[in-house]
This record gives structure tokens, sequence and C-alpha cells, in this order.
């Protein structure tokens, strides 16, 4: 009798074994990550974005970053790692610690601002021919696109140089963080690159 | 191991399992270190820096494990507090991989991430990166995580850039009032923090802060007081007001208390009406010896009895409940109480003595620490009838101490030596055991250090401290020791009843030593040798022994002595003009280096005419550079923290370097100086041109010596002279001068010039101008163009005085009243003199001022109350004529002081003349 009731006992931790394993290899195909990192120079709205991808908020006066935000943002089933750096010249030289071994590169550009945008090509083009850093899809974002003086997708492409970039996945699009403006497309690209992890 | 296989041998007859199991332990050494570190409490024992290094690749794992990277934080952690070093690469490493913790949510592991952050000291340019991350969490609702945030955000803007305070300035703000304790009392060390680099800021939190000190919470309200101190420090007033309120109203921390304690005795101590003390706070000082806790209760003590000029009425009530302290279980309580009163006892022994009994009783404590400061406090504090008794107690206590111990117990005995002069018989026999024992060289030498200044001292000791020496070196393995009483030897010893017994001691060096020891023992031989006629051919026999030793320096020496005794024997002169006597016994009063160049000279230009010391000169550059080499060897000694060469040493350079003033060429003809004047500043000290001058005496000169100080860095003096207006002071007639080339910005230079005294004793005060060419000079470069001309300057000086006392020498005699009596009433002179001075001190000093002659027999220190009061003083006038004066002096009102003066000398005309001088 007593021998009965254990054995029984045993069933239930057995079963309640299985069931979390079941829930952990079901999160394995249904649950996924993925981690991206945020660079660009100063004032190009990375961190303005982070928040709007976040919570879809669009606030008008920001600090800038002193050092870098880590935020974590679940959409659908993808929780994603975002890592949002600071664009001052002095953390420049640290971005690369912080892109290895990412999912993907998102390079944000003030795409109106043509005074820095030679600037901007240089650092783009520094960071990415960083040999720790080869083969990381790298998305190019001309954000600020609701401005007049805004350059448009292919003038971007252009200026910054983009085509001399191979051996890696690179894609660029106009967006506006403020309007909302191809956030959708933005989104869809980044969650492309969820399985691609390597 | 030895021991372990011994003990093994001993463990066979137990049983073979035993033996088996210890002969393999005994074996293999590293299964050995193994089980100690099995044994040792430490999980981290023998931990390796790299292999540590290697699991922080860990911390860039896509998903990261939390109890694992704690693990490996902790022994970073540990690393760092055993002294291990990063190097700076290393650091980055380390330091990029935590900031990738940072978006762990684990809360244990978030505390540790914090403490790496403080404790790793990332390089600036790296650290901010964290700033953003810290801010956030600076205004995160975890307590934890808000304490820490700001800790750790407070040491980054200190360290890197203080401009960053204005961004998180409100959040601070905040976190000063914040409900939770370690919240504010975080905020609060950040502000004490950066109140060092940015106190504008911090300054602006007054209120905040002043809120915080009513906290309840002991750190909140510690941390509070101690930044409100530093946010005040600049404004005494403010902090006397501060204390004064707060004294009022008790802290409820013990911290809080202690600190104002500290503060409190501070305002007392820069208290600017000085004399009255503060009453108030000394109340409160003393309230607070009543205070439950025991930190609270020693401030208070050891703050009344370090006061400056503290009375014996004030120190009883702190004396007192150290006395209880003595007695207690603590270690902690006794050492600090006897620790205190150690220091009491050095200015105030009588104070301290009731606790003689208590701290007798502490001689035996199982902390030696405490033992040997309770007897050297005894050793103080101790009456003369219980020397015998302390010293049995020391003789078995010296063997258990380590050798620093020691030395602080023959310092103590060396001070109660001098203090009990009689005892010396004692203490001497107690110092010579000592001697024979084992111990290191620093030990050794305080020991003969004592010796040697008890012998200085205390003249019936000499012999008996001698013979004790002398049985030292019979086996004493420090050459320095050797060699430094081989010479008090030689000085010393052929003034002794029986100075041939002596001479085995030192001849036996010259049998047994080493080089550097038989050399001075050479000397020292050399020295009875001289000194004494009928030991002399003995001497010269000994010596000419050593002249074939094997060592260069030995038998030079041995040679020249045995050319200089003979030389002696057969009525010789001596060498360069100096005898014999005068060759060993006496220092030499010039530099080698002189000596060195007119020996030079002189081979170079040989004459019918020998060689004397009496004709080298000394170079004004050789002058400037001995008082260099000086001035460094001074601030040496100042630096091996010994007080008393330290002070003497300028002193005796002066007096040295004026020596050396007749030397120069131009002076040669004024012959032995009589006396140099104290320094007299004619400018203000901050000036253009900062310029001093000393006034040297001599026969029939008066030797102006101006230096001047250039504080201008955009200029260069040339050809540098002062200009003497002599012509209102009768008597006196300018006779030469000597410029000084060059004084650049921050090297000051010496001027001379050289006035003659044509009649009688010339007093008055005369004009001095400064004139010079100026250069101008780029101060990048610190030199002047090349074709800069520069042009002439003057700049006027405050007028120079020359009074009666710079013809007098202060000169003390043993017993005034013999010397008085003797000289007799033949040429005295008396005068009354009503003076307006406040106290009878002030006028007492201002009238040896005048006089310029020394105090004698200790006469110069008035009793506080006194209304009348007798001074005795002697002295040298110029020419050698010993004068001596007794001055009375009556306190007539408030504001004034009667006095009456004799003065007594063999001379007539002098007696006068120091008789009107003080009018």
């Amino acid at each position: 009798m007593s021998a009965a009731a254990s054995s029984t006992a045993l069933g239930s931790y057995f079963q309640s074994f299985i069931d979390s394993a079941l829930a952990w290899v079901k999160s394995l195909f249904f649950k996924q990550e993925m981690e991206l990192t945020l660079v660009g120079l100063q004032n190009s709205g990375k961190t303005t974005l982070v928040n709007v991808i976040a919570t879809g908020g669009f606030s008008e006066d920001m600090i800038p970053t002193v050092g870098f935000n880590m935020r974590k943002v679940t959409k659908g089933k993808v929780t994603i790692k975002l890592w949002d750096l600071g664009g001052q010249p002095r953390f420049r030289s640290m971005w690369e610690r912080y892109c290895r071994g990412v999912n993907a590169i998102v390079y944000v550009v003030d795409s109106a601002d043509a005074e820095n945008i030679a600037a901007s090509k240089t650092e783009l083009h520094e960071l990415v021919t960083k040999p720790a850093l080869e083969g990381i899809p790298t998305l190019v974002l001309g954000n600020k696109n609701d401005l007049p003086e805004a350059l448009s997708v292919d003038e971007l492409i252009d200026k910054l140089n983009l085509k001399s970039l191979t051996n890696r996945e690179v894609c660029c699009y106009s967006i506006s963080a403020k309007n909302s403006v191809n956030i959708d497309i933005t989104l869809e690209w980044l969650m492309k690159h969820t399985s691609t992890a390597r | 191991m030895a021991q372990s296989s011994s003990g093994a041998s001993d463990m066979a007859q137990q049983g073979a399992q035993w033996l088996q199991g210890l002969k393999e332990t005994a074996m293999s050494m590293t299964q050995r270190e193994k089980k100690d570190e099995d044994e040792g409490y430490s999980p981290f024992h023998g931990l390796q820096k790299s292999a540590v290094l290697q699991e922080c690749r860990c911390f860039n794992d896509r998903e990261i494990n939390a109890r694992r990277c704690i693990t490996i934080l902790t022994k970073i952690l540990w690393l760092l507090s055993q002294g291990d070093k990063l190097t700076r690469l290393e650091t980055t490493e380390v330091f990029f991989g935590v900031t990738k913790l940072l978006q762990a949510k684990d809360q244990q592991l978030r505390r540790l991430i914090y403490l790496v952050l403080k404790e790793l000291k990332p390089s600036p340019e790296e650290v901010i990166i964290v700033v953003a991350t810290l801010t956030k969490d600076m205004n995160s609702k975890m307590d934890l995580y808000r304490a820490n945030a700001i800790r750790v955000l407070g040491a980054i803007i200190a360290a890197t850039d203080p401009t960053l305070l204005a961004q998180i300035e409100r959040h601070l703000k905040q976190a000063l009032v914040d409900r939770n304790c370690f919240v504010a009392a975080s905020a609060l060390v950040s502000g004490i923090h950066l109140m060092h680099v940015n106190g504008e800021v911090v300054r602006r939190w007054v209120n905040e802060v002043q809120t915080a000190l009513q906290s309840d919470n002991q750190s909140v309200q510690y941390h509070a007081l101690a930044l409100l101190h530093q946010i005040k420090r600049q404004d005494r007033l403010a902090i006397s007001k501060v204390v004064a309120s707060l004294t009022r109203t008790p802290l409820k921390s013990a911290l809080a208390q202690c600190l104002l304690i500290r503060f409190a005795k501070k305002v007392m101590e820069e208290d600017p009406s000085g004399e009255t003390r503060d009453r108030a706070l000394f109340d409160y000082l003393e309230a607070s010896l009543r205070h439950k806790s025991d930190m609270v209760i020693y401030e208070a003590a050891s703050a009344i009895c370090s006061l400056t000029n503290v009375t014996q009425r004030e120190l009883s009530p702190a004396i007192t409940v150290l006395q209880l302290f003595l007695c207690s279980a603590k270690p902690c309580l006794r050492f600090s109480a006897v620790r205190t009163l150690n220091k009491v006892a050095m200015v105030h022994p009588i104070a301290v003595t009731p606790c003689n009994m208590d701290m007798e009783g502490l001689i035996n404590d199982g902390n030696r620490s405490i033992a040997t400061l309770a007897i050297t406090t005894l050793l103080k504090t101790g009456s003369e009838s219980g020397v015998e008794r302390l010293m049995k107690q020391i003789t078995s206590f010296m063997s258990e101490i380590a050798d620093e111990f020691k030395i602080v117990v023959v310092d103590a005995i060396r001070a109660m030596c001098l203090k009990f002069p009689q005892k010396h018989r004692v203490l001497m026999t107690f110092l010579s055991n000592v001697l024979r024992e084992e111990g290191g060289f620093a030990y050794k030498k305080a020991i003969v250090d004592t010796i040697l200044i008890v012998i200085g001292k205390v003249p019936e000791a000499k012999e008996a401290g001698l013979a004790h020496l002398c049985e030292f070196i019979e086996d004493c393995e420090f050459t320095l020791l050797s060699t430094q009483i081989l010479h008090l030897l030689g000085m010393q010893g052929p003034s002794t009843q029986d100075p041939a017994k002596y001479i085995r001691f030192i001849y036996n060096r010259v049998v047994l030593e080493n080089a550097t020891v038989r050399a001075s023992a050479v000397s020292a031989l050399a020295k009875f040798g001289i000194q004494l006629n009928y030991l002399r051919p003995s001497i010269i026999l000994l010596l000419q022994r050593c002249l074939f030793d094997n060592d260069d320096e030995v038998r030079d020496r041995a040679t020249f002595l045995v050319a200089l005794l003979k030389g002696i024997e057969g009525g010789g002169v001596g060498i360069g003009g100096l005898n014999a006597r005068q060759l060993l016994m006496e220092p030499l009063g010039l530099p080698l280096h002189a000596i060195e160049i007119s020996c030079k000279e002189y081979l170079a230009k040989p004459s019918d005419v020998p060689f004397t010391l009496a004709n080298v000169t000394v170079a004004p550059e050789m002058l400037q550079k001995e008082r260099k080499a000086a001035a460094t060897k001074a601030a040496t000694a100042a630096a091996a923290d010994n007080p008393t060469t330290a002070r003497a040493a300028p002193e005796r350079h002066v007096e040295a370097e004026a020596d050396l003033l007749s030397k120069l060429p131009q002076f040669v003809h004024l012959g032995q100086r009589f006396s140099s004047s104290k320094r007299a500043a004619l400018s203000e000290s901050g000036t253009e041109y900062e310029v001093s001058c000393l006034k040297h005496v001599y026969s029939s000169h008066l030797l102006l010596q101006f230096s001047v100080n250039n504080t201008l860095e955009d200029q260069l003096l040339e050809n540098v002279t002062v200009a003497v207006d002599v012509s209102s002071t009768p008597g006196l007639a300018f006779e030469s001068e000597l410029p000084c080339s060059a004084v650049p910005f921050g090297q000051p230079g010496d001027t001379f010039c050289c006035l003659r005294r044509v009649e009688g004793l010339p007093i008055g005060s005369f004009g001095c101008t400064l004139k010079f060419l100026v250069k101008d000079v780029d101060p990048a470069k610190g030199m002047p163009e090349e074709d800069e001309t520069g042009y002439d300057d003057e700049y006027h000086l405050e007028e120079l005085e020359i009074a009666a006392a710079d013809f007098m020498k202060r000169v003390p005699v043993v017993d005034f009243r013999e010397a008085w009596d003797t000289i007799g009433g033949g040429c005295e002179v008396v005068e009354t003199f009503s003076l307006s001075y406040n106290s009878l001190k002030q006028a007492m000093d201002a009238v040896i001022d005048y006089l310029g002659m020394q105090i004698c027999e200790n006469t110069g220190n008035p009793a506080e109350s006194a209304r009348t009061h007798t001074v005795l003083l002697s002295g040298v006038f110029l020419g050698g004529v010993q004068v001596f004066a007794i001055v009375n002096l009556r306190t007539d009102s408030a504001k004034s002081v009667g006095m009456r003066l004799t003065v007594r000398s063999a001379e007539m005309g002098i007696s006068q003349f120091v008789a009107s001088s003080v009018a």
C-alpha cells in the first residue's frame, strides 16, 4: 500500500520534470532572442529610436547619452536586447566592444545634417572594417526624414558609400522616429535576422 | 620538513597505518601544501590571476549565468584585496566585461558589479561609459540600487569630470533626505568626496544636509555632520556657531558625537581671543566624559589631554576616566588609555602619577604594546625613590619584547637618567646589561647613544660609562658603533683619572678588527699621545707597529700620527700653522675644498714661506655651495625625524659660515670675528626684492652681509650692491664693498659692505639703498636676451640700526654671584628707568634684547603673578671685557614697569655705555 503511494509520488515528480523540459524545448522554438547595437554620431536619434521601438512614445527634449543605455524589448515572440551607445567622440572608440557578437549593428544617421554626413561616413567605415565585426549584418537608418532638407535613401547610399561595403548584408532605410515612419519595415528587417544567430 | 619526518618516526611505534599515512604526507611536498590549503578557511587560497581573467570571458556570453559570474566577481575582488595588480589592458578587458553584466537583473550580481566598478579603478576615459546606466539606477525603485549607484557615480565624477555633477545634482539633493538611511548616507559620503572637486555645487546642499543631521540613523547623522563641517570649513565663525548649537542638543549617534568633540576642540584651539578658553565648549567636553559609549568617553578624554596649555585642574577628570579604562577587560581600551597617558606624561607627569599603581599592573599585560607603553609612562612619571624597583621589573620584561619596543624603553630610560642624575649608577648598570644581550643594530645604537648622552650630561657617570663601552667594543659586531665609541674614547679618555687603562682596549682593536675600526683605533691612540706627555713614548711604540698594516688608510694614519707625535717630542710646531693638538682635537674651520685649491695654487707657485691655513681664502661661490650643502644636510636630518639635531644644525652652520667670511679674499684683513647679530629684515616679505641683513662685528670693522632675494620672475639683477649712508653716524667710515654679480629669480645672493670703526662705539641708524642693474627675462626661458643691456635701478630699504647689543656676545657664567663679587664695584653704574610695557615679561624680554646679554642661573622665567623680578645677565663686550648686569623689575601700574639696572665690568667706559643702551 505504502509502496504504491510512493510510486505515484515518484510518477508525479517525473511528470513535472517532463513538463518543464517540454516548456523549455517549446521556448526554443517559439520564443527567440536577439541582440542589437545602436551606434551613430551624437544627436542622430538613437535613444529616441529605442524609446519609439520600446514604448511608441516620442519625446522632444532628450539629454545626450553619457555611456550606454541597455534596454530589453519584447516584440511578439522575440525579445530584443538593445545596446544604445553614446555618440560623442569620447565614446566612439568603445563602440566596437559592444558590437562584437551581436545579431545586427544598427547605424543611425541624421539625414538632415549635411555638415556631419562625411564624419558619419568615416566612423561607419572605420567601425565595420574591424576584423572582430566581420560579416555582421548592418542596417543603416537615415533618421529625421520628416525634415525638409533630409536626404533620400539613394542620396544616403551614395554619400555614405554603402556600395563599397561588401562581404556582409547592408541595408538602408529612411525613417522618422518622430512620426513613426518606416519603423515597421525596420522591425521587420530586424526580425528577419533573429535566426541568423552566429 | 625535518620536523614532520622525525614526528613520523615517533609515530612508527603506534601502528603501521599511522606510519603509512604520515610517511606519505612527509614524502610529498606538494601534497602537504594541498593539505594546508584545505585547512585554511579561504576557498580562494592559491588563486591564479590569469585563470580568473580567463574565466571573465563568460561575461560576454549571450546568456548570463548569474551564479557563475558572482563567483568570478568575488574572485576578482579577492585578488584586488590581496594586492594583486591588474595591468592597464587587463583592467580594460575586465571592466568592459563587467559593463555587459549590467543587463542582468540578478540583485546579488548587481551588488557585486557596483563593488567591482569602484575597486577596479578603470581609466577615466573608459569609466564614463557606465554613467548613463548608473544615473538610471540612481532613480530606481530599489533602495539597494539607488544607494550603490550614488556611491559609484560619486566616485566616478570625483575621479573624472566634475562638471557631470550638474546633471545629477537634482537627484543627489533628493537622496540626501531619502527615507532610506543607506541611500541618504551614500549621498552624504559622495558629497564629502565631491566637495574636493566641485565645492560650489556641494555648498548649495546645506539645507538638505542640515535636515539629514536631524536623522535618527547613526550613520546618516555622522556623515551629515562630517559634510556640514566640510561645507563650512572656510568660515571659522560659522563652524563655531554650528558646534556651539550642536553641543547644546546632544546627538544620538556616538560617531557623530566623537566628530563633534574633535570639531569643538579645534574651535577652542583656533579661538582668536586665545587667552581665555571657551567655558561652554570645555564643559561640553567634560560632560562627554560621562557619556554611555566608551568611544565618546575616550574621544573626550583624549581631546582634553591634547588641549594646548591645559592645566592640572582641567586634566584631572579626563585622567580619572582613563584610569578606569586601564583596568578594563578590553585590550583596545587599555591600549588607548595608556597611550594617551603616555603622551600626557611628557608634559604633565604629576597629573598621571595617580595612575601609576594601575600601570604597574599593566607591565605584565599579555599585549606587549600595552606593556611597553605602561613601562615608558612609568619611567616618565616615576619618582626618584621608585627607580630601583622599576628597573628590576623592566629587566625581566626586556627579554620578552621585540627590538623596536626595546628602543622605546631605552629612549624613556635616557629621559629618566637626565631627570634623576643621581640615579645614574642603577641606570648605567641596566644599560650595560642590556648592551651585552642579543640585539639588532638599531637597538644597540639606541643604547650606545643613550650612554653617550648620559656621559655628556652627567659628568659623574663618565668613568663607569666609558668602562661599559670599552667592554662592549671587545665584542661588537657593528663597525659604525665601534668607530663611534673609539672616537669618544679618544676625546674623553685622556681627561679621566687613569687614562692608561683604556689603551689596552683600544690597542686590542688594532690587533683584532677590520680596517675601518683599526683606522679609528689608531686615531684614538694618537689623541692620548698628544694630550698626555707620560704616555707619549709608549703610544709612539704602539703606533709604529701599525706602520706595516696591510690597509692603506691605517698605514697612512699611523705614519702621519707617528710623525706628529715625534714632532711634539722634538718641539716641532705642527703642520700648516696649526699645532698637533689643534689638528687632532678641534674641528677644521675651513672647507676641505678651499684648502685643496689653496694647496694646488701653492704647489703651482712654490715660495720660501711655508704654507699655512691662515692664508687660505674662500671664494664667494664656494660660500654659496657650502650653504646649499648644509641646507640639504639639515633637510635630511629633519627628514630623519631627529628634532634636536635638525634644530641645532642650522644655528651651528650660521656660526661656521660667519667664521668663513674673513676668509673671503677681500676681507682677510678683518681678523677674527667677534660676534654676529640676528638676521634683521630691511624690507617686508612679499615685496619685489626681499633684503635682510646680518651684522658681523670684528675688532675694528663692521661687516654687513645683505641677503637679497629677487621675487620677480621676469627680472635678472646684476651687480647688486647696498649703498649705506653713514654720514649721519660719526665714528663709522665706509671702507669697501663686495657686489653680488647676479641675483636671478628665486635664488638669493649675498652682497657685502665693510665699514671701519674710526673711533668709539658708533650707535645709530642709517639709510640703505639697494642698487642694481636690471635685465628683463622671459620667464619661459629663464634667461635674458643676448643683446639686453639692462638699466640701473634703485630700491629703497628700511633703515639699518646698530645698537649696543651688536657689540656684546652672549656668554654665560657658571656662578654668577661669585663672578659678580670678584669683579667688584669699582666700575659699577646704576640707572633707574620707567618702561611702558604691559607686563613684566614683555619688559624683561625687551631689556635683554637691548643689552644682548645671556640670562644666568635660569632667572629668565618670572612667575606669572609676580609683581617684582630679578634677572641676572652676563656677556662679553667687544675686546673681550666681561660685563655683568642685574636687572630689578617692578610692576608700577598696568601700563608701566619700573627698572633698576646695575652694570659691572672691568672698565668704567664700557659699564656706562652698556647702562645707557637701554635708554
